[in-house]
């Protein structure tokens, strides 16, 4: 068994209201090692925004323990996180957003400069530092919403259905390049989608969420290559249309 | 890409200051035929030559009186807006201080509140008497009202910023790992910046328009003390040019706040 970078044991989650508690998660356990791209799938109002906000740590679980490398969740230790909106700060520039994101990670200031230029890089905008935030597209908006959260070098990288509000083209692109971001092994991902095809596409595992409240219903590894083969042949190929209709059945039979 | 429009468009520079320019020449044409049609006799409406004539005669330093009454009248614009500045700075210092605090805590705001709306509510003049108990009749009270005017709208204005920040962002930053410090210095205080900025153009305004009530006592060598003082000898032209003075001077601060606004924010609604 690999490192595990996020652990879940009898995680609970209620939501206060005037008519009473309302259970909106679990209960569920869950292991993420390093290495893992887990995609977690659902249908609106599975409690899959549950989810990441109590592995983020924003949420405290009604029950139940979330362990991040061993020690109870903290936001902005030893994760990153990319919201379904960019978030990025309009009073910055894009390279300053990036600069701010080193700076609270402790890098010096000295070595801000290269890295921001780093970061840009390897989401594709190396050029862009200088532009104001709402000059860029909003494709460009997330890359550097994940160039920002990846700033701090998190060990674990949660994701709360950053494509969802961009276009068709724009998204396939940005999922070709998250794809990549397991590649190198220490790192893990957990993206929270209700796309069948995004979740298949991503993913090295698939973790299929009831409807309210969100308990597994489906947890299965996904074979597909991750290397040496392009997006089109992916998406082409037999393995992924068997593999997208086991988990849309899946989805279809847990929501309501 | 489809041309936005917000709700109403704003002129385009060379088109707004030419309608502006001729409202005035408009203003100024229906003045004269009034004074021309002798509705009032000239010692109660003066002309606007009339006030021209002691825009020059009260600029003139060597006109035998040093101007009007010992000082010129760009002597006197200084004076009052050394007080408006000082007044103003004090009062934008002291709301941005209080307002953050307001608007960051509760309990703060439940307390200070009532006292802010208070102080809001009085007249300057009315205080104006404690101040001059307190303090004497130099500067100090000068200063302390435009500051006591100056301070309640930026209070207000930046404690409903700092409340109406985006929680987004709040968020995104303690995602980031920032501490509750640096979400302060970082990220509330830049979000807030325009709406603190329009509380600060409302309080530069009431501190400008206070400034006659706050040279009512031993302010003779300023703006205001000039207004006060031809109107004690029914010098109607020089009262209009006072008030001339201040109502331009005004809008000129007012545009370079909203310059600074514009400049510091540019964000304000794209973002």
């Amino acid at each position: 068994m690999g490192e595990a970078l996020a652990e879940l044991v009898g995680v609970e989650h209620s939501y206060r209201t005037k008519g009473g508690s309302v259970p909106a998660l679990g209960p569920l356990d869950l292991r993420v090692e390093a290495g893992e791209f887990v995609v977690v799938v659902g249908p609106s109002g599975s409690g899959k925004s549950t989810f990441l906000r109590v592995v983020s740590g924003f949420e405290h679980p009604t029950s139940g323990t979330v362990r991040l490398l061993g020690r109870p969740p903290v936001p902005g230790r030893d994760i990153g996180v990319v919201f379904q909106q960019p978030r990025l700060f309009p009073w910055q520039t894009v390279g300053d957003n990036i600069g701010t994101a080193l700076r609270w990670a402790g890098v010096p200031r000295a070595d801000r400069p290269q890295r921001i230029v780093e970061l840009l890089t390897q989401v594709g905008l190396g050029s862009l530092g200088p532009r104001r935030t709402w000059e860029i597209s909003g494709g460009q908006q997330q890359r550097v919403a994940i160039a920002r959260a990846l700033a701090a070098q998190p060990r674990l990288l949660l994701m709360d259905e950053p494509f969802a509000a961009l276009d068709a083209m724009t998204r396939e692109r940005l999922q070709e390049d998250v794809r990549t971001l397991t590649d190198e092994g220490s790192r893990g991902v957990v993206f929270v989608t209700h796309s069948v095809d995004e979740a298949v596409f991503l993913a090295s595992r698939i973790v299929v969420l009831t409807d309210r409240p969100g308990r597994i219903a489906l947890d299965l590894p996904v074979p597909l290559p991750r290397s040496g083969i392009t997006a089109d042949e992916l998406r082409g190929s037999a393995e992924y249309a068997a593999l997208r209709g086991e988990v849309a059945t899946a989805v279809r039979s847990v929501a309501v | 890409m489809a041309e936005t429009r917000s709700a109403a468009r704003p002129l385009s520079g060379t088109h707004a200051v030419l309608v502006r320019l001729a409202a005035v020449a408009v203003l100024l044409a229906i003045w004269e035929l009034l004074v021309l049609a002798e509705f009032w006799p000239p010692a109660i409406l003066p002309g606007p030559a009339k006030v021209w004539e002691q825009l020059l005669a009260t600029s003139d330093a060597g006109n035998g009186q040093g101007g009007y009454a010992g000082s010129t009248l760009v002597e006197r614009l200084g004076v009052s807006l050394r007080r408006v500045g000082y007044g103003s700075a004090y009062g934008v210092l002291i709301g941005i201080g209080l307002g953050l605090v307001m608007g960051l805590v509760p309990v703060v705001r439940a307390i200070t509140e009532p006292f802010v709306t208070f102080l809001r509510a009085l007249p300057p003049l009315a205080y104006l008497s404690l101040l001059v108990i307190w303090f004497g009749i130099d500067e100090e009270p000068k200063v302390y009202l435009l500051m006591v005017a100056a301070f309640p709208p930026v209070a207000v204005a930046t404690a409903a910023a700092v409340t109406g920040v985006n929680k987004q962002y709040v968020e995104a930053a303690h995602a980031l790992g920032a501490n509750r410090a640096r979400v302060v210095t970082t990220v509330v205080l830049p979000a807030s910046a325009p709406e603190i900025l329009t509380g600060v153009r409302l309080a530069v305004g009431i501190a400008y328009s206070s400034v006659v009530a706050a040279e009512t006592v031993n302010g003779a060598d300023g703006i205001g003390g000039m207004v006060l003082n031809a109107q004690r000898y029914n010098q109607t032209s020089v009262v209009l040019l006072g008030l001339v003075v201040i109502g331009v001077t005004g809008l000129l601060i007012d545009s370079a706040i909203l310059a600074l606004q514009r400049s510091l924010s540019p964000w304000r609604g794209l973002a």
